[in-house]
C-alpha cells in the first residue's frame, strides 16, 4: 500500500467520497460538493472564454488600434447582458438571432447531404453491396444489406402515423417494432457498459492514485 | 407443500423484490472492486470497427497528420480518456504529426492537456535522441478550443491559423514549424473525434460532407449503437465504442509499439478495467434475472 | 420592432449561410469568413453571460430569500469568483503565469498551483463521480423496473444480454462466436432500426431549422416584448 502524499490527491479523494455519500442518502457533504462543482466549473469557463476568445479576437487587435469595427460586434454581444434588465430584455434576441440564423442556414444543406442523402445511398441495395471485402464474403454482406434495407422500411413504417396501421402496413410495422426493440436492447446493453465504466474509473482513482493498491 | 411453506416462500420472494437499494449498491461496489484488486488475465480481441480505425491510421500516407478532437468532459473520462491516450501513443510511435483540439466545450481542455502531457512525457523520458523525442510545435500542436463549432469546422477547411491564431499555451500558431505542413483538412489523414456527445456527427456534417475529410470516432458506449448507421455508410472510417473499444484499441496500439521497438510496459486503463467490467456485467444480468423471477413468482401468487 | 428585427436578422443570415455553401464567389466567401471568424465568435463568446448570469442570479436570490439550503449558495458564488480570478489573473499555462503568480504577485507562494490543478483535482473528481452514481441507479433500475412482460420487452432484454456478454472477454471464453454475434446485432438489425429513426430525426431537425429561418418557429424569442 502506497498512499498518495500529494495533498491535492487527497482533496480529489475526499470530494469523490463526498459525492459517493449520496448513495447512502442526501447529506451536507454531497450538497457542498455539488455546489462547489457549479462554482469552479463556471470560473473555469470564464477563464477560457476570456483568454482564448475575447483576448485574441477582440481585446488584442482593438488595443493595438486594429479592426476597430470589432467594438461594434462586441456591443452586439454585450446585448446578452440585457437578459437581466427587464425593461430592455428583448434586446437579448438580437445576438441570439445572429448565431441562430447563421447556424441554421449553414446546417440545412449539409445535413440534407450527410443525414439524409448519404444514409439513403447506404440503404439502397446495389450490385456493389454483394462485393467481397475484408468484412466478409460478398453473398453474406449482400444478405445483410437486404436485411438492413427491409429493416429501415419496416421501422419507418412503424412511425408512419398518417394512415391507420391496417392491411399490409400492420405486419410491416410489426416487423419494424422487432427491429426497434433489438436496437433499443443493443443501446441498453451498451449503456450498462458505459455506466459501469464510469464507476470503474472512480475506483481506479481511489484504489490506485489515492491508496496505491493498484499497479 | 403446506400452506405454511407457501407463505414462507412468498415472503422470501417479496422480501427479495423489496430489498433496500443500498444492498444492491454494495453488491455493485464489491463486484467492481474485487476484480480490480485481483484481476484475471485478459487479452482484448479487436472487433472490425476498431480494427478499421487502427488500420486506417496505420496505413495513411506519411505526409498526412493525425488530428484528435478531444470532445469529452470529466464525466465520461474513464471510458474515453484511454482512447485519447492510445491514439496519441499510436500517432507518436508511428512518427505522425499530431494536431489536438477541443471542439465542443471548454471543459475538455484540461483532459486534452493532461493526455498530451502524459504521453509526451512517456516518450521524452525514454528518448535518447531528437528522433525519439516529442516536441511541442514540431511533432504536435495543441490548438486548444475555440467557439462556435461551425466557425472551427468550416474554418479548418481553409486555414487553421485563422481559426486558432494562438495555441493552448498562447504561442502564435503561425510561428510553429508544424503548421507549415498542417494548413487545413487537405493535410489531415484522419480526424478522430473522441466524444461523449453527438459531436462526431458535426464532424461528419461539415468536415466530411463539405471537405471529404476522413472521420473516425471514439464514443461513449451510451451512444455507440446510434452511430452504427454512419459506420455502415462509410461516413465514419472506424469507431471505438466505450471502454471495450478503448481496450481493443489499446491492445492493437500496444502490439504495434512492440513491433516498432517500443517495448515499454505502459499503463492501459481500458484493458485493466476489463476484469471489473466483466464481473459487473454478470452482476447486472443476475439482477435482471432475479428481479424478473421474483416479479413473476409474486405476481402469479397474487393472481 | 421587438420581434421583427430579430426575425429579419434570422431570415437574412440564414439565407446567406445556406447560399455561402453553394456559391464559391470570393466576395461571398470573404463575407462568410468574417461572419464566422469575427462576428459569430465574438458574439458567441458573450453568450456565456447567459449561463453564468443565470447561476449568479439564482444563487443570489436563494441567499436573499434564505431559501432551503441557502448557505450552500455561498459555496457556489465564492468558488466561482475565486476560480475566475485565479484563471483570469493567474493565467492558463503554468509555464507562462499571469500577474497573480509572477514574482511579486500574491499567488507566487502557491507553487505548482494553477487552473489545471483546480481542474484535475476538483472538477474532474466531482463531475466523474456524479456520473459514476448512474452505475448504481442503473443497477437498481435493472433489478426493480426491467420486466420481460411481453415479446417486445423480452426481445429487448435478450439483445441487451447478448451485448453485455459479448462486450466482455468472458463472453468469448464461454461461447466463441458471441462477440461476433453481438457485433452483427449492432451492424445489421440495430443499424436498420437506428437509421429508420434517424431519418425521422434528421428530417425533423432540418424542418425545424427551416422554420426558424422562415420565422414560423418562434419559441427562441421567448416571452415578453411583442
Amino acid at each position: 500500500m502506497n498512499v498518495a502524499a500529494d495533498p491535492w490527491v487527497w482533496v480529489a479523494a475526499i470530494l469523490t467520497l463526498a459525492v459517493f455519500s449520496f448513495l447512502y442518502r442526501e447529506n451536507p457533504f454531497y450538497r457542498f460538493a455539488e455546489h462547489l462543482f457549479v462554482g469552479v466549473s463556471n470560473g473555469y469557463a470564464i477563464t477560457f472564454y476570456f483568454h482564448r476568445i475575447l483576448m485574441p479576437y477582440l481585446i488584442e487587435p482593438v488595443s493595438h488600434g486594429r479592426d476597430l469595427w470589432l467594438i461594434a460586434i462586441a456591443m452586439v454581444g454585450m446585448l446578452y447582458f440585457t437578459r437581466f434588465i427587464p425593461k430592455v430584455s428583448w434586446l437579448v434576441r438580437i445576438p441570439i438571432a445572429v448565431v441562430l440564423g447563421y447556424s441554421s442556414g449553414a446546417y440545412i444543406p449539409r445535413a440534407i447531404d450527410a443525414q439524409i442523402l448519404q444514409q439513403l445511398r447506404a440503404t439502397i441495395v446495389t450490385r456493389s453491396s454483394f462485393a467481397t471485402t475484408l468484412a466478409g464474403p460478398g453473398w453474406q454482406l449482400g444478405v445483410w444489406s437486404i436485411i438492413i434495407a427491409l429493416g429501415v422500411i419496416a421501422t419507418v413504417t412503424y412511425f408512419f402515423f398518417s394512415a391507420e396501421q391496417k392491411g399490409i402496413l400492420k405486419p410491416i410495422s410489426r416487423i419494424g417494432i422487432i427491429f426497434i426493440m433489438v436496437g433499443f436492447g443493443a443501446s441498453f446493453g451498451y449503456t450498462v457498459m458505459a455506466r459501469i465504466s464510469l464507476f470503474i474509473g472512480r475506483l481506479q482513482f481511489l484504489l490506485g492514485d489515492w491508496l496505491g493498491l493498484l499497479r | 407443500m403446506t400452506p405454511q411453506t407457501g407463505r414462507e416462500k412468498r415472503g422470501f420472494w417479496d422480501r427479495l423484490l423489496l430489498v433496500d437499494r443500498r444492498w444492491l449498491y454494495v453488491v455493485i461496489w464489491l463486484v467492481v472492486m474485487v476484480p480490480m484488486l485481483f484481476p484475471f488475465d485478459i487479452k482484448p480481441e479487436a472487433m472490425p470497427p476498431v480494427r478499421k480505425l487502427f488500420e486506417y491510421i496505420d496505413s495513411m500516407p506519411e505526409d498526412k497528420s493525425l488530428v484528435i478532437s478531444v470532445d469529452y468532459t470529466p464525466d465520461t473520462r474513464p471510458e474515453l480518456h484511454p482512447m485519447a491516450i492510445a491514439a496519441l501513443r499510436h500517432g507518436f510511435a508511428t512518427k505522425r504529426r499530431v494536431g489536438v483540439l477541443c471542439l465542443n466545450t471548454v471543459m475538455s481542455l484540461g483532459l486534452a492537456e493532461g493526455a498530451l502531457r502524459q504521453v509526451s512525457e512517456e516518450f521524452n523520458s525514454r528518448a535518447t535522441t531528437r528522433e525519439d523525442s516529442i516536441i511541442n510545435g514540431e511533432d504536435y500542436v495543441f490548438w486548444g478550443w475555440s467557439y462556435p463549432i461551425i466557425t472551427v469546422l468550416l474554418g479548418m477547411g481553409e486555414r487553421i491559423t485563422r481559426v486558432f491564431p494562438v495555441d493552448y499555451y498562447g504561442h502564435r500558431t503561425e510561428s510553429l514549424p508544424i503548421m507549415a505542413s498542417l494548413k487545413n483538412y487537405d493535410d489531415m489523414g484522419i480526424v478522430v473525434c473522441i466524444a461523449g456527445s453527438s459531436i462526431p456527427l458535426s464532424w461528419v456534417n461539415y468536415a466530411h460532407t463539405q471537405f471529404g475529410c476522413q472521420i473516425g470516432c471514439g464514443i461513449t458506449a451510451v451512444s455507440a449503437a446510434d452511430f452504427y448507421p454512419y459506420l455502415n455508410s462509410g461516413q465514419f472510417t472506424g469507431m471505438l465504442a466505450g471502454m471495450k473499444g478503448a481496450a481493443e484499441y489499446e491492445e492493437l496500439v500496444s502490439e504495434k509499439m512492440v513491433e516498432l521497438g517500443y517495448e515499454w510496459d505502459l499503463p492501459r486503463k481500458g484493458t485493466e478495467a476489463m476484469s471489473s467490467q466483466t464481473a459487473a456485467h454478470l452482476a447486472i444480468m443476475a439482477f435482471l434475472i432475479i428481479g424478473n423471477i421474483a416479479f413473476f413468482i409474486t405476481r402469479r401468487r397474487k393472481q | 420592432m421587438k420581434r421583427r428585427i430579430p426575425l429579419i436578422l434570422v431570415l437574412v443570415l440564414g439565407i446567406f449561410a445556406a447560399i455561402a455553401f453553394v456559391v464559391p464567389h470570393p466576395s461571398v466567401r470573404g463575407v462568410d469568413d468574417v461572419m464566422r471568424n469575427d462576428v459569430l465568435r465574438i458574439i458567441g463568446a458573450f453568450s456565456l453571460v447567459l449561463g453564468v448570469g443565470s447561476i449568479i442570479r439564482h444563487h443570489y436570490m436563494k441567499i436573499k430569500r434564505k431559501a432551503e439550503h441557502w448557505p450552500y449558495s455561498w459555496v457556489t458564488l465564492s468558488t466561482l469568483v475565486v476560480s475566475a480570478i485565479l484563471g483570469l489573473f493567474g493565467g492558463i499555462d503554468p509555464n507562462a503565469p499571469g500577474v497573480l503568480f509572477r514574482a511579486g504577485g500574491v499567488g507566487q507562494f502557491l507553487s505548482n498551483f494553477h487552473m489545471q490543478t483546480l481542474y484535475d483535482n476538483i472538477m474532474v473528481p466531482l463531475a466523474a463521480t456524479m456520473f459514476a452514481l448512474l452505475a448504481f441507479f442503473m443497477a437498481s433500475a435493472a433489478y426493480r423496473a426491467f420486466r420481460a412482460r411481453n415479446l417486445e420487452a423480452t426481445l429487448l432484454l435478450v439483445a441487451a444480454f447478448v451485448l453485455m456478454l459479448g462486450a466482455v472477454p468472458l463472453g468469448r471464453m464461454l461461447i466463441k462466436p458471441l462477440p461476433a454475434f453481438a457485433e452483427w446485432i449492432l451492424t445489421v438489425p440495430n443499424t436498420a432500426a437506428k437509421r429508420g429513426i434517424m431519418f425521422g430525426v434528421g428530417l425533423g431537425t432540418i424542418a425545424t431549422s427551416l422554420k426558424i429561418i422562415l420565422g414560423i418557429e418562434r419559441g427562441w424569442l421567448g416571452g415578453g416584448g411583442s
